[in-house]
């Protein structure tokens, strides 16, 4: 080994890893919180939540006073989507949030078989 | 005349006799005299080899200590030299893995939208557990510890020493406290706790609740764990309090095949940096209790907000937010054709009053970029195929 002088080791990543904040919960299923579901803190959620984590506390005063997106959760809380989605599952397991997923859309037409088909309606009466 | 042949027959006999014994006399003097000659040699030559003898014995201890002294100075030499091996492999492993912590989390803010993130997250784990061992070698070995240059809340140092457990599920922390650690002992205290945590976790049954508690005990702060293990008996209990108390120290050697360092290391963390650990109570699950007793140089009584997440008192006073306009009357955010829009997402860097007229432009900006996210997010969804989307950092 050379014996150079001791430089100190900084450590730079953050005290409180993202794992711990989410307790170790796995992501929940893609179509649960997408972005622009939007979830809202239920009737008498501060006063309930008491053993909370302090992210999942500042998720849920995000949400006191009316709907915002997921998307917007994140954003104010400067945590990863997926660590905001697993807090919002987490609190809405226990109680504290409701969320109303965003309209479904439209099903969409296959444009290729429409073309198929019109193709075949000009081929059989001319057009 | 027959009497006088037999009286002459007495005296030739009693002469005969006397002459006898004179003879005998005489030898039995001459065999006195050569036996204490002999014997006066003999214990002469006797004490002349006891001489030699305890003189060979001094040499012999003389030999034996020598011996002792070489045997413990290689000992010590090999320990040295072991440790300097070993010491310099730590601290490239606790570098390297300190380095690979501060990746992930990048990668994991990076791809936080993506489902990767639940396996970045394990990998975190995993990374985190590394850590735990390269440090607690490094501490073996006298290498400094990697150190945090901000003070940190007392919660969220044992949050950090949760994290570096296998079983970090177990662990729950039952109050949040006021009370934060000095920037010098956060490094220390996570990682004395994080081997206490682990012993609590070994030696009790899979899925038994571990406990921490905060108490101030006169101008201390205690870190309490409690276990639901098998507790310790008397003579385990003795030899955890000599290593906690970093009075014994044990040779990297004498550690064993399965070398549990937990003790040693928070005993030379202990010394290192002054505070106290006691594992000798019993926990009210009838477990161990250990406790971590911090002298107030190494706390204060201020609030810490996490540095990771920023206050939320720089969104809501930010001027160019009036709640009429960000809100309907039902307390939803108004969405769609405004003048201002409703979430302004404030930068990291943003100083404490910005002047209303760029922060309304950086309001419109933000406005713009979470119209051009959905646009995109929309146009995403409609390709057959879902192209990678979760390169977006939210």
């Amino acid at each position: 080994m050379k014996d150079e002088p001791e430089q100190d080791l900084e450590l730079t990543s953050p005290l409180v890893p993202l794992f711990v904040i989410t307790n170790g919960r796995a992501l929940p299923p893609d179509h649960a919180y997408e972005r622009t579901t939007l979830v809202s803190a239920h009737e008498g959620a501060s006063a309930a939540a008491r053993t909370i984590s302090p992210e999942a506390r500042q998720v849920l005063d995000l949400v006191m006073d009316g709907f915002l997106s997921v998307a917007e959760v994140a954003a104010h809380t400067h945590l990863p989507l997926g660590i905001v989605r697993i807090l919002l599952a987490e609190l809405e397991e226990s109680g504290l949030v409701i969320a109303r997923k965003p309209v479904p859309r439209a099903e969409r037409v296959d444009r290729e078989l429409l073309n198929a088909v019109l193709d075949g309606l000009k081929a059989r009466f001319g057009a | 005349m027959n009497q006088d042949a037999l009286v002459w027959c007495l005296v030739a006999a009693v002469a005969v006799a006397v002459a006898a014994a004179l003879v005998l006399n005489r030898r039995n003097k001459a065999i006195a005299a050569k036996k204490a000659q002999v014997e006066a040699t003999l214990t002469q030559k006797l004490s002349e080899t006891e001489g030699q003898l305890a003189g060979l014995w001094g040499e012999l201890q003389q030999h034996k200590t020598q011996h002792a002294e070489t045997i413990q100075e290689a000992e010590e030499a090999a320990e040295e030299s072991t440790k300097a091996v070993l010491k310099g492999s730590a601290r490239f492993l606790q570098s390297l893995a300190a380095e690979q912590l501060a990746l992930l989390e990048e990668i994991q803010r990076k791809y936080g939208g993506h489902a990767v993130l639940g396996d970045l997250l394990e990998v975190n784990h995993a990374n985190a557990q590394m850590a735990r061992k390269a440090q607690g070698i490094a501490v073996m070995c006298g290498a400094p510890l990697g150190r945090r240059n901000k003070a940190a809340s007392v919660y969220d140092v044992v949050r950090s020493a949760q994290g570096q457990i296998r079983n970090f599920r177990r662990v729950e922390i039952m109050q949040q406290t006021g009370f934060a650690l000095k920037a010098s002992a956060v490094s220390p205290v996570a990682l004395a706790v994080a081997e206490l945590l682990d012993n609590a976790a070994s030696f009790s049954q899979q899925g038994s609740p571990i406990e921490v508690t905060f108490q101030r005990v006169q101008k201390n702060l205690c870190i309490v764990i409690d276990d639901a293990g098998v507790g310790m008996n008397d003579e385990d209990r003795q030899k955890a309090s000599a290593l906690l108390s970093g009075d014994h120290r044990p040779r990297l050697s004498q550690l064993g095949n399965q070398p549990k360092f937990g003790f040693p290391v928070i005993g030379l963390l202990a010394q290192q940096y002054g505070f106290r650990v006691d594992v000798t109570g019993i926990s009210r699950y009838g477990g161990v209790r250990a406790v971590v007793l911090l002298p107030e140089e190494l706390w204060t009584e201020e609030e810490i907000t996490p540095a990771e997440t920023p206050q939320l008192s720089t969104i809501h006073s930010a001027p160019a937010r009036p709640e009429s306009v960000a809100r309907t009357a039902h307390g939803l955010p108004r969405r769609g054709a405004r003048q201002v829009p409703i979430a302004s997402v404030p930068d990291h860097d943003d100083t404490a009053a910005p002047p209303a007229a760029a922060s309304e432009e950086t309001g419109r900006a933000a406005g713009r970029s979470l119209g051009a996210f959905q646009r995109g997010t929309l146009s995403g969804r409609n390709l057959a195929s879902a192209p990678f989307e979760g390169s977006d950092d939210t």
